[in-house]
């Protein structure tokens, strides 16, 4: 197994622009790859259906999960959208999920942080472990997992209010009493986007273009200082440009933050990613979790079939 | 080592708000006309209000003055102070104000793309028109009273008349002025005050205008001002109006606050189960139930129950109930324009439900409850059976000063001067609808701009 493997990766991209090489160069090393620890491989066994376990590489060094989803089925009325899928979420890396469309990736997603609480006649069924607790129990506050768990949407959704709105309140209603304008700036910096609005910050968040507006969205995302941010295709509406800003923010935020991304673009999904979770839905369009491992991994040895040919574009 | 891409690269991508628009010509002639015309006579319009009001209260002894039907004919001679001060005023207001504008504008490198020097030039070429204008409205005026002193045998009439054309010929010209000029940059300017962007000539000023102008020519002033009385000439609808205002202030304080709070409650809180589907088909069928069954029903629970009597609290309440559908389904629609996405950005960045209520679904659907609000007080403003059952006067030579008084509203009065058999009531009847009309055309377009000023794109 390489350990190098972000330099194989990006002989694979294509070489759209220095950004990715120079990005990539920045890091200070590759992430060391990850393990199941016992446990949780005896917690994947929970599958009654030996045929549902999803095809795992090789972990051979222990990783801090920021999250561990066990089981985790998802609902929407009768409707069973994904099924028991079981994975980990390492800390302070770039997990993406992949995966044909309506193959339940959002769906996923959207259970990390209970935002399907908020549809009518979902429900989720398994485990997702964050910091010692099932966040799915009924008993944890959703309100505060989503402000631990940040999520971008797929279309961005500024709020009709102020730039600087947008930013502050969320850290605003929970209770942020620090210096506002610098959590602003802060969170505009590291979002990529201070240098565009720093001018007119009152300008209304829906005047910027969808680019500069996505940006917005992760920046009001940052500034609650969530420890995960979950991101539903962030660049699928954007052009070149904007799309590699945001992956080299993905980048830049890895640092410090856990991140996951949908996304559709198999180049992108190997930019950026350091994990890769490879989600299929079969003929009764029920999702689930066909491969997971490191991006290098899945992408140039990939142990199952079906993910070689998704990834090369031989899937639907 | 963020920002790597040079910005002037994205810059690109970001619209700028403000988009100048091309007119069409004809669209420019029509507006230009339409603003001429109605800046006009709203300027004359409240010209002649202010300089009558003041003739009124300068001239007190020295002015001869004449009763004709329910007005007063007066000879006016002006002040000199207040000549000056009607033309000095509005552009010692206006002047520093508009005119660095333009000066400014004149001396930046815009100038050939500023819209003060485009709206300037366009404000003057009002000018002669409105002269015109003024001059067959001065006419048709004069004309008017001649022939209503004589009919009513006043001798001294034309004179009077006369002396207008005559000696206060200085102060026509100034009102000439006034009305032509002064005013129309005024209310530019003040459309300016209210909206930057206000891209285009709004047409709405104009109607508004005309329509004043037209119940100006020929709406008696003291109509709007006389109790009711026996003598059709010197009845008049204040009582009827003011309780209108009374009953509706009173209705909106209840009928909001419950309305919009039912609303909130069916669209965010409920589950979408039986019991919530009952109450929602309940509100619809309840916005078709007859009004005189609300009368009935406010009868016996607001004046025979709770001993409110025949109030103006009896009326609003009875009233409140009669809108309470249509503020809440109202309210609901104004709630579900609210995209989902919103509430889920909200939600994302760690809000509770109230808080994303509070913040984010109240204020973008606000706008639209309002409007909702003023379309049921429209309704309400014109019902006169539940008024009926539940006992409204329809002589009160008196104004309600507490909201247990007894009262009387507008289509009552009407109802009731209709019913008479003299020729005379039945003909300030008709004046009183023409009153009511123009009362829900305001209120019907307010609600209109409301929306439209209010609504959020998306
Ligand atoms: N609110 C909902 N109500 C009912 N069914 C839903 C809802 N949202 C998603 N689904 C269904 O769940 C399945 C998975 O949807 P999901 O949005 O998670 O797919 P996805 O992988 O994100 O697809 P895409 O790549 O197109 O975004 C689909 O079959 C979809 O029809
Ligand atoms: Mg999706």
């Amino acid at each position: 197994m390489s350990r190098n493997f972000f330099g194989l990766m990006r002989s694979s991209a294509p070489p759209a622009t220095e950004a990715p090489d120079a990005i990539g160069s920045e890091r200070a090393a590759p992430p060391p790859p990850p393990t199941m620890k016992q446990d949780d491989a005896a917690s994947a066994g929970v599958h009654l259906d030996p045929n549902l376990e999803a095809v795992r590489h090789d972990f051979t060094e222990e990783v801090d999960m920021a999250l561990k989803l066990r089981g985790v089925s998802a609902f929407y009325g009768s409707f069973q959208a994904i099924d028991r899928m079981t994975m980990p979420i390492p800390r302070n890396r770039v997990t993406a999920l992949i995966g044909p469309s309506g193959c339940g990736k959002s769906t996923l997603l959207r259970c990390c942080n209970r935002m399907n609480d908020l549809i009518p006649g979902a429900r989720i069924a398994g485990e997702i472990e964050f910091e010692g607790r099932n966040l799915l129990d009924p008993t944890v506050d959703a309100v505060d997992v989503r402000r631990r768990i940040g999520m971008v949407f797929q279309k961005p959704n500024p709020f009709p209010k102020s730039i600087y709105e947008n930013v502050a309140f969320g850290a605003r209603i929970n209770g942020y009493s620090g210096d506002m304008d610098r959590l602003v700036e802060d969170s505009l910096r590291r979002a990529a986007l201070w240098d565009e609005v720093k001018d007119e910050l009152d300008k209304s968040g829906l005047a910027l273009s969808g680019g500069q507006q996505q940006r917005l969205c992760i920046a009001r995302a940052i500034a609650v200082q969530p420890e995960i941010i979950l991101m539903d295709e962030p660049a699928s509406a954007l052009d070149p440009v904007a799309t590699l800003k945001i992956e080299d923010l993905m980048r830049e935020l890895a640092e410090h933050y856990t991140i996951v991304v949908v996304t559709h673009n198999m180049q992108q999904a190997g930019r950026v990613s350091d994990y890769t979770a490879f989600l299929l839905a079969g003929e009764e369009r029920v999702g689930r979790l066909v491969e997971f491992g490191p991006t290098q991994e899945i992408f140039t040895n990939p142990l199952d079939q079906r993910t070689e040919d998704y990834i090369t574009g031989r899937y639907g | 080592m963020s920002a790597a891409m040079p910005s002037a690269q994205l810059t690109a991508f970001a619209p700028r708000i403000r988009i100048r628009r091309g007119f069409s010509v004809g669209f420019m002639v029509v507006a230009l006309l339409a603003i001429t015309v109605s800046m006009l006579m709203l300027g004359a319009l409240i010209v002649e209000i202010a300089v009558d009001g003041a003739a009124r209260l300068f001239t007190d002894g020295s002015a001869t003055s004449q009763e004709v039907r329910g007005g007063t004919l007066i000879d006016l001679p002006m002040p000199d102070g207040m000549i000056w001060l009607s033309w000095a005023l509005p552009v010692a207001i206006l002047l520093p104000f508009f005119g660095l504008r333009v000066v400014r504008s004149v001396l930046s490198d815009q100038f050939a793309r500023s819209r003060w020097i485009e709206r300037s030039i366009g404000v003057l070429t009002t000018l002669p028109v409105a002269i015109f204008v003024h001059i067959l409205y001065v006419r048709f005026e004069s004309a008017y009273y001649i022939e209503y002193a004589k009919a009513i045998g006043v001798d001294d009439a034309s004179g009077t008349i006369f002396q207008l054309f005559g000696e206060a010929s200085g102060f026509q010209f100034v009102r000439l002025i006034t009305a032509g000029l002064i005013l129309p940059l005024g209310i530019l300017a003040a459309g300016w005050l209210w909206s930057h962007r206000l891209r285009r000539p709004s047409l709405l000023l104009p109607a508004v205008a005309v329509v004043a102008w037209v119940v100006y020519l020929f709406l008696d002033p003291l109509f709007l001002s006389s109790y009711p009385s026996r003598v059709p000439a010197q009845a008049g609808l204040f009582s009827a109006i003011t309780g209108t205002l009374y009953m509706m202030v009173i209705t909106a304080a209840v009928a909001f606050p419950l309305g919009v709070g039912a609303a909130i409650y069916l669209e965010e809180y409920a589950r979408r189960n039986w019991f919530s589907r009952m109450i929602q088909v309940n509100i619809s069928n309840l916005a078709g139930v007859p009004s005189i069954i609300y009368g009935l029903l406010g009868l016996q629970v607001f004046v025979r129950v709770l001993e409110f009597e025949r109030s103006v609290l009896a009326g609003a309440c009875t009233m409140a109930l009669l809108v309470m559908p249509i503020i809440v389904v109202s309210a609901q629609e104004a709630l579900r324009t609210v995209p989902p996405s919103m509430r889920e950005a909200a939600y994302a960045v760690g809000a509770t439900r109230w808080q994303v209520i509070r913040f984010h679904v109240l204020p973008y659907a606000f706008g639209g409850m309002l409007t909702g609000n003023i379309l049921a007080m429209s309704r309400a403003i014109g019902e006169t059976a539940p008024l009926i059952a539940i006992g409204a006067l329809t002589f009160i030579a008196f104004l309600a000063d507490s909201p247990t008084d007894d009262f009387t509203v507008m289509p009552i009065q009407i109802f009731n001067w209709v019913q008479k058999p003299q020729s005379g009531f039945h003909e300030i009847a008709a004046s009183g609808i023409i009153v009511l009309m123009l009362v829900l055309l305001v209120m019907n377009a307010t609600a209109i701009i409301m929306r439209q000023r209010t609504r959020t794109d998306w």
